[in-house]
């Protein structure tokens, strides 16, 4: 697996965005910051080195004229994510 | 942090994730309102629903319309406030939308072959519900959508029905009673 993603999943926060993104279609940034509970800085900071290395894909509009952003997992992201996962299922069933 | 702790971590925030099933309830609930009441106002004041040729066509397309535009909004409203949206979600909101085409098709149809779409939505909405129930995994909603479409087709045998009385029996058993259960019963899934 490429380190560089396992070098990612590393990070708790970013493990926890990731998983929850697996199983959603879209999500805001409020439902993020419940799931992973981090401060508000910290999550931007690892959601944008998500969203740089193709994991997430970031969506920003206006909805009734308040700026609202939407995440969602890429294709990257989902086999990436599946290939961590199998990894890590492997690791354990092999203990 | 340990592979263990990894694991903990992908289960837990997966775990998180829930699919609310009070907006579809409350959608049925609204619904069922909605076309039960002008079923009985067309039923009791129907010289004043069909006052000319078009008056009836206008009452049930406008109305619903109005409704459709009210609980998109609401909709719109309840996802925002959940702040996601799971494949399920996306799914059933698919599937209405698909209902809400099919709808305008029927009743088009309908008014320019002037004949009454009663049973043809009502089959449709049946197979919705049917949909839904197996979807969701909530009995009442299979049940109901089951027994509305046995209900339509009884009615396709039995032509001198009134179709006002058939929407409002059809209706409140398939649709109303099914989405309180699920307003009131369900828990998210």
């Amino acid at each position: 697996m490429n380190k560089g993603i396992e070098k990612l999943m590393f990070n708790p926060i970013r493990l926890k965005t990731i998983s929850f993104l697996m199983s959603v279609e879209t999500c805001t940034f409020k439902a993020l910051l419940e799931v992973t509970a981090s401060s508000k800085g910290n999550l931007s900071v690892q959601l944008k080195k998500l969203n740089e290395a193709g994991l997430i894909k970031i969506e920003k509009y206006f909805q009734k004229s308040y700026p609202t952003t939407d995440y969602s997992i890429t294709k990257k992201g989902k086999s990436s994510f599946e290939d961590f996962y199998k990894q890590l299922q492997n690791y354990k069933d092999n203990e | 942090m340990t592979k263990e702790e990894q694991l903990i971590i992908i289960n837990d925030a997966i775990k998180q994730t829930k699919t609310n099933l009070k907006p579809l309830g409350y959608n049925l609930i609204f619904w069922s309102i909605v076309v039960i009441s002008m079923s009985l106002f067309h039923y009791f004041f129907s010289q004043i629903v069909q006052y000319s040729y078009y008056s009836s066509t206008i009452y049930w397309v406008s109305i619903p319309i109005l409704g459709m535009i009210y609980t998109t909004y609401y909709n719109i409203k309840a996802g925002i406030k959940i702040g996601y949206e799971t494949q399920l979600d996306r799914v059933i909101r698919i599937i209405w939308c698909v209902f809400g085409f099919a709808w305008i098709f029927t009743v088009g149809i309908s008014v320019l072959y002037n004949i009454n779409p009663v049973q043809d939505i009502l089959f449709l909405l049946g197979l919705v519900l049917l949909m839904n129930g197996l979807i969701v995994k909530f009995h009442n909603i299979t049940i109901g959508g089951i027994g509305l479409l046995i209900f339509t087709v009884y009615t396709y045998y039995n032509p001198g029905l009134n179709l006002l009385l058939v929407n409002v029996i059809g209706i409140s058993f398939g649709m109303l009673i099914p989405g309180l259960s699920l307003y009131f019963q369900k828990k998210d899934e």
